[in-house]
C-alpha cells in the first residue's frame, strides 16, 4: 500500500506552479523470475524448470504532481513505493504506461532527467564512503557543472539548514547515521533539482534529526520551489510536511486526496476513556447505554470507553451525559490519530472499491 | 564539432578529478596496494619460471625460440596490462553491483554510465604487468629478436590499444551478462582466464583451442598473432589490421549488449 501527500506551498509568484512536474499514466512494473521451489529438491528441480513468476511491482498507476508540491508517499513494506520512485528517477523501465518528469521520460532521456532531480535514499549513500565529506561535494559541483557562485551560496544554505558545519571534514565512514542524512540531502540538492526524490529519509534517525530534515526538507521547498516526493514509514513526516495523500496497495493507487479529507473521511471517530471512581450499578449503566445508536461502549478494567463520530454527537454532550450519570475519576480524549487511519486502510482498504 | 570537443574535455577533467579521488583513498589503504602488487610479482615469477624450464627441455617450441617466446609473453602483458589499469571496476558490476542493486548510483548522475564506472577506479596493481611487459619487449628490441623502426613503434602503439579494447570489450560483454543473470562473476572469471592463452604462441595449443580463441575469445588477436607482424614479418592486415577490425567488431558488439542490459536493470528492493 502506498500513501501519497503533498503540500502545495503560498508561494504564488513561481509560475510553475499550476504545471504539473510529474506525471504518470496507467504505469505498470512487472518483474519476471524463473520459479523457485522450496527445499533442496525444489533448488535442483528450479534449475530445470522454465516457469516463470511474474510479479507486478506497480499496477496501472496513474497520477500527477504540481510544481512545488511535497508529496509523501506511504506504504507497507513491498506495496511498490519505491519501485515508483525508481520508475520516476529513471532507474527502472516500466513495463507499460508513460511516466513523465518535467515532460521527459526518464529511462529515455537519462541524462537530462538526470541534471532534473536528486535522490536520497535512506538506505544507501551517495557520498565517497572512504573520503572527507567536503570531497564529495568537490566531485558533484563538477558532475553536475554547478559554477562557483551557485556552489558557495548553495553550500552556505545548506550549512545553515543542514548544520554541517561540524562534520563536513569528517570521513564519511565515520559519520553518524543522521550526520549522513543530513550530508546526502545535501549531496541531492547541490545542482538545485526542480524535483527531489526522498525513499525514507528519516528511517532510523532520533527525534532531533527527523525535525532539522523536515526543517530542511520544508525550507528548501520554500526557497527553491522544488518538488519534493516523500516515502515513508513515519506518519509524523507527512504530517508535518504534506497535504495531499495518495495511497496504493499492492501495486495499485487506492488513495489520492488532501490529508484533511483523509481525515474527515477515516478520522472523524474519538474516544473518550472514563475511569470511574467506584463500579456503577445496572440502573446506571443502562442510563448510560441510552445515548444513541453509534455510540460504543467498551468496559474497561475500572472504566468505560466511549467511541462514537463527532458527526453524530458532541463531545461535550457525552462527557456532560457521563458525569451526571456515574461519579468519574479521570477522563481522557483521544482523537483518531493519522497512524490509526493509515493502519486502517493498509488493514481493510479504503472501502471505495480498488 | 566544437561541443564534441568540449564534452571530451569535460570528460577527460570529470575523469582526473575522479582518478584523484580514488587515489586518496588507495593512499588511506597502503597495504591493499603492496599487498595487490606482491601477489601480482609472485604470478607474474611462476609464469616466466614455467617458460624457462619448458624452454630446458626443449629448445624451440613450433620453431620459436626462448627469446621470441619471452617477446610474445611481454607484449601480451602490455594490453592486458592497460585494460587492467583503467577498466577493473566491470568486475564489481559482474559481481555484487547489479545484485546489490548499487549500480543505480551511476544511471542517477548525467554523465556516461560506462565512462562512470570505468573512471571510479584506477587499478595500479596493473603497473606491475606493465613493467613486466616494457621489459621484455625492450628486451627484446636490445637483444635484436625484433627490430625498430618508427613505423613499427606506431603500429605497435595501435596494436596495444586495440588489444585492450579487446579485452574491455570482452569484460564489459561478460559485466552486462549479469543484468540478466545478476551475478556473472563465475563466468567472467573462467572466460577471462582463457587470456592467459594469449601469452604463448597459438599454434602449440589443440585445435578447438585455437578456433576458441581467434573467434569468440580473440585472445589471439591481442598479443601473439600481432606480434607475428614483429617478429617474422607477417603480413600487416593479417595481424594488425585483423585486430583492429577484430577490436572494432567487439566493441559495438560490447557496447550493444551493455545498453540493452540497462534496459533490463532491475535494481533492488530497498
Amino acid at each position: 500500500m502506498i500513501l501519497c501527500v503533498s503540500i502545495a506551498t503560498n508561494n504564488q509568484e513561481h509560475r510553475l506552479m499550476n504545471e504539473n512536474v510529474i506525471e504518470l499514466k496507467n504505469v505498470r512494473k512487472e518483474f519476471v523470475s524463473t520459479k523457485h521451489y522450496p527445499g533442496w529438491k525444489g533448488a535442483v528441480k528450479g534449475l530445470f524448470t522454465k516457469e516463470k513468476e511474474r510479479k507486478i511491482a506497480v499496477n496501472d498507476v496513474s497520477l500527477s504532481i504540481k510544481a512545488g508540491e511535497i508529496v509523501g508517499y506511504i506504504g507497507s513494506n513491498g506495496a511498490g513505493k519505491s519501485t515508483t520512485i525508481k520508475i520516476m528517477s529513471g532507474i527502472l523501465t516500466p513495463t507499460a504506461g508513460i511516466c513523465l518528469v518535467n515532460g521527459l521520460e526518464p529511462y529515455r532521456s537519462r541524462k537530462t532527467n538526470a541534471k532534473n532531480i536528486g535522490v536520497v535514499f535512506g538506505q544507501r549513500t551517495q557520498l565517497w564512503w572512504d573520503l572527507p565529506l567536503s570531497e564529495t561535494y568537490t566531485v558533484l559541483k563538477e558532475v553536475y557543472e554547478v559554477n562557483d557562485r551557485d556552489f558557495e551560496e548553495r553550500m552556505a544554505f545548506f550549512h545553515e539548514v543542514l548544520d554541517l558545519q561540524g562534520f563536513i571534514h569528517n570521513t564519511v565512514r565515520t559519520l553518524s547515521l543522521g550526520q549522513r542524512m543530513r550530508a546526502d540531502l545535501a549531496a541531492a540538492l547541490l545542482h538545485n533539482p526542480k524535483v527531489l526524490y526522498l525513499d525514507e529519509p528519516t528511517i532510523g534517525l532520533d527525534v532531533v534529526v527527523k525535525d532539522k530534515i523536515r526543517q530542511a526538507i520544508r525550507e528548501i521547498n520554500e526557497k527553491y520551489n522544488t518538488t519534493v516526493i516523500l516515502t515513508t514509514h513515519d506518519l509524523n513526516d507527512i504530517e508535518e510536511l504534506c497535504q495531499r495523500i495518495i495511497i496504493i496497495d499492492e501495486g495499485r493507487k487506492i488513495y489520492d486526496s488532501t490529508l484533511n479529507q483523509l481525515k474527515k473521511n477515516y478520522g472523524c471517530r474519538c474516544s473518550i476513556l472514563f475511569e470511574w471512581k467506584e463500579a456503577p450499578d445496572e440502573a446506571q449503566l443502562t442510563a448510560l447505554h441510552t445515548m444513541g445508536e453509534n455510540v460504543e461502549f467498551t468496559r474497561q478494567d475500572n472504566g468505560v470507553r466511549i467511541s462514537f463520530s463527532k458527526n453524530e454527537t458532541a463531545v461535550a454532550d457525552v462527557i456532560a451525559k457521563v458525569m451526571g450519570t456515574i461519579e468519574v475519576k479521570d477522563i481522557q480524549i483521544k482523537e483518531t490519530e493519522l497512524t490509526d487511519i493509515v493502519k486502517n486502510i493498509y488493514q481493510n482498504g479504503t472501502g471505495q472499491g480498488t | 564539432m566544437v561541443t564534441i570537443m568540449n564534452k571530451f574535455a569535460r570528460y577527460i577533467r570529470l575523469y582526473r578529478i575522479f582518478a584523484v579521488q580514488y587515489m586518496k583513498t588507495v593512499l588511506q589503504s597502503k597495504v591493499d596496494f603492496f599487498v595487490g602488487l606482491g601477489g601480482f610479482l609472485i604470478s607474474q615469477a611462476a609464469g616466466l619460471a614455467f617458460l624457462y624450464l619448458v624452454f630446458e627441455q626443449i629448445p624451440s617450441i613450433q620453431d620459436w625460440t626462448l627469446e621470441q617466446m619471452l617477446f610474445i609473453y611481454g607484449f601480451a602483458q602490455i594490453p592486458r596490462g592497460l585494460d587492467h589499469l583503467l577498466t577493473d571496476n566491470l568486475w564489481m558490476v559482474g559481481w555484487q553491483m547489479v545484485i546489490k542493486g548499487t549500480f543505480d548510483k551511476y544511471i542517477l548522475r548525467p554523465m556516461n554510465i560506462f565512462f562512470q564506472i570505468i573512471c571510479e577506479k584506477v587499478q595500479f596493481d596493473a603497473t606491475g604487468e606493465l613493467l613486466i611487459g616494457l621489459f621484455f619487449v625492450g628486451r627484446a628490441v636490445v637483444n635484436g629478436t625484433v627490430h625498430l623502426t618508427l613505423p613499427r613503434v606506431v603500429f605497435f602503439i595501435i596494436s596495444v590499444i586495440a588489444g585492450s579494447i579487446i579485452y574491455t570489450s570482452i569484460k564489459l560483454v561478460l559485466a552486462s551478462i549479469a543484468f540478466w543473470i545478476k551475478n556473472s562473476s563465475p563466468l567472467m572469471t573462467t572466460l577471462y582466464d582463457t587470456a592467459d592463452f594469449a601469452k604463448y604462441p597459438i599454434e602449440i595449443y589443440a585445435r578447438p583451442i585455437q578456433i576458441v580463441l581467434m573467434t569468440v575469445l580473440p585472445f589471439a588477436f591481442v598479443a601473439y598473432i600481432p606480434s607475428t607482424f614483429f617478429l617474422i614479418n607477417a603480413n600487416i592486415w593479417k595481424t594488425i589490421g585483423a585486430e583492429c577490425i577484430i577490436a572494432l567488431v567487439f566493441w559495438l558488439f560490447a557496447y550493444g549488449v551493455f545498453k540493452k542490459g540497462l534496459t533490463v536493470y532491475e535494481s533492488a528492493g530497498s
